[in-house]
């Protein structure tokens, strides 16, 4: 089995890894998501999906990656400032869809890839799923159309 | 010269909505695009609007089928905020009401893979089984669909006389062994449809992070039960079937050896029930603000449950399911690919697909 001990160190982190809540977390400091996908290429774990978070007060979001390593959950997570991050679609095909998911549903951009229609509704506008902002303008928006 | 043809949204070869654009040249596939989100129902944002008891209600609602897994990894992930750990007799029933639901599951879509293989005899026999499942479901649950089984800490109801249940299960493994295994395992029927149809390789299944029995049939033996045991599964005796040939007959035959496989998981969980109390005391559960993760070998393959919360919250902050469907789909390209178009139907069917679970 693959010992997570070493992991930290190919990533370029001096982070070691922390089980909480069912995840073997590691914080990443510089490290982009492109170079975390590739490190897992090269230790052949899963991936399994992107969990995207809305942080309060404009604080921005936070992307959750996960892979699967050998039976073991690991977790590695990204918080963003901006609106978005880079896509690891051509280095993990796996993460196709959540991309699409997340873009869909929090209108945030994965950068370096095209995006095909709408994964999971018809029509042409984003981030009204989840995300706050665009919900709250929608709902005002429908209010004034009602009066 | 090719040609398009959409099959879906709404199509008597599929048994929910979704939407296969597909290329062709003469009978051939050349290539498909895929639309779902013709289910979506918004449950993850509903998921934030819900206390910690309607939350499973709402979540058992995600499929029709495997409902008792999506309360079974909602309350896990929860019990990972509120610290409870369920009592080991609640741990065995959780086992057995997983086990039941994959023969359920594997029953139904044995059926269904019957009559798009034009064997309805088939298609009858598998429902009449799937029936006697569902009458075991109900004499635990009350319930023959959302049973209601799962809560923080726990289960709510209990198995009081084991031995009933498994005599039910005895007489459902005697009949799958004598007709549904022999049938898809050696019958010229079931072999001439599948094999060697809407092949899925290795490399691509483990590129795809394809999970289940979809990845097990082509050849990449991952299965949570064995690989991170929850509930009480690290105290059963089971083995994982693999078949490496990934077309639509490995795909039958894994689920048939599956079968079998819970049968047995059933038959050791009902005669070790331990003892003792089915969930931890109290109706009030203290979250701590964090995020809880888990995964559990759903019958189609992976389910994975993410859940924030904030201290004294009365609903979840984000509650995140990555369905096995989810994961599984996007496969479906690559298997019709070079496919003739006649066989479309079945191959669609192959990995079991729940766009429900999917869309959310």
């Amino acid at each position: 089995m693959t010992s997570l001990e070493s992991i930290p160190e190919k990533l370029g982190s001096k982070e070691a890894f922390v089980e909480k809540g069912g995840v073997h977390w590691l914080t990443l400091g510089a490290i982009n998501v492109r170079a975390l996908a590739t490190a897992m290429n090269e230790l052949q774990a899963r991936f399994i999906t992107i969990t995207a978070y809305q942080l309060p007060k404009e604080e921005g979001f936070r992307l959750e990656y996960h892979w699967d390593l050998e039976g073991r959950l690991l977790g590695f997570y990204f918080v963003l400032q901006s609106n978005s991050i880079e896509s690891i679609f051509d280095l993990c095909e796996a993460a196709d869809w959540i991309e699409r998911e997340i873009h869909e549903e929090y209108s945030l951009e994965f950068t370096g890839r095209e995006y095909e229609p709408l994964l999971l509704r018809q029509g042409d506008t984003t981030g009204v799923n989840l995300r706050d902002v665009v919900a709250a303008s929608n709902a005002v928006a429908a209010s004034q159309e009602k009066k | 010269m090719s040609y398009k043809i959409p099959m879906g949204p709404y199509h008597p070869a599929l048994e929910e909505p979704y939407k296969l654009d597909m290329i062709c040249e003469g009978e051939t596939v050349l290539d498909a695009k895929l639309h779902i989100g013709f289910n979506f129902r918004g449950i993850e944002h509903l998921a934030e609007t819900r206390n910690h008891i309607q939350v499973i209600a709402l979540m058992e609602r995600v499929c029709g089928i495997c409902s008792n897994i999506h309360t079974l990894t909602l309350c896990s992930a929860m019990e990972g905020l509120t610290g409870l750990t369920p009592p080991p007799r609640a741990q065995y029933i959780r086992v057995i009401m997983a086990e039941l639901e994959r023969l359920h599951s594997h029953v139904l879509w044995a059926g269904i893979a019957a009559k798009l293989m034009g064997f309805k005899t088939m298609f009858m026999t598998c429902f009449e089984l799937r029936e006697k499942v569902m009458d075991v479901l109900q004499a635990i649950s009350g319930n023959r669909v959302n049973y209601s089984m799962n809560r923080i800490g726990g289960v709510n109801r209990d198995i009081n006389d084991p031995q009933s249940i498994l005599k039910m299960v005895e007489a459902l493994e005697l009949e799958m062994a004598r007709t549904v295994i022999p049938i898809f395992t050696t019958s010229r029927t079931a072999t001439s449809r599948c094999a060697g149809v809407g092949v899925l390789t290795t490399e691509k299944t483990i590129s795809l992070g394809v999970v289940g029995p979809v990845a097990r049939a082509s050849g990449v033996p991952q299965d949570l039960r064995k690989a991170a045991p929850y509930a009480a599964y690290a105290e059963m005796d089971f083995d994982v079937p693999v078949q490496p040939d990934g077309d639509v007959r490995a795909r039958l035959l894994v689920r048939a050896l599956e079968i079998m496989e819970s049968c047995k998981i059933l038959r050791q969980a009902l005669a070790k029930l331990p003892p003792g109390e089915i969930h931890t005391e109290g109706e009030r559960f203290a979250f701590i603000t964090g995020t809880a993760t888990a995964r559990v070998e759903a019958p189609r393959g992976e389910v994975m449950y993410s859940v924030s919360w904030k201290e004294g919250s009365r609903n979840p902050a984000r509650v995140h399911v990555r369905t096995p469907t989810f994961a599984v789909m996007p496969a479906i390209r690559w298997m019709v690919k070079g496919a003739r178009l006649a066989d479309t139907p079945l191959i669609q069917a192959s990995i079991d697909p729940c766009y429900s679970c999917t869309d959310r």
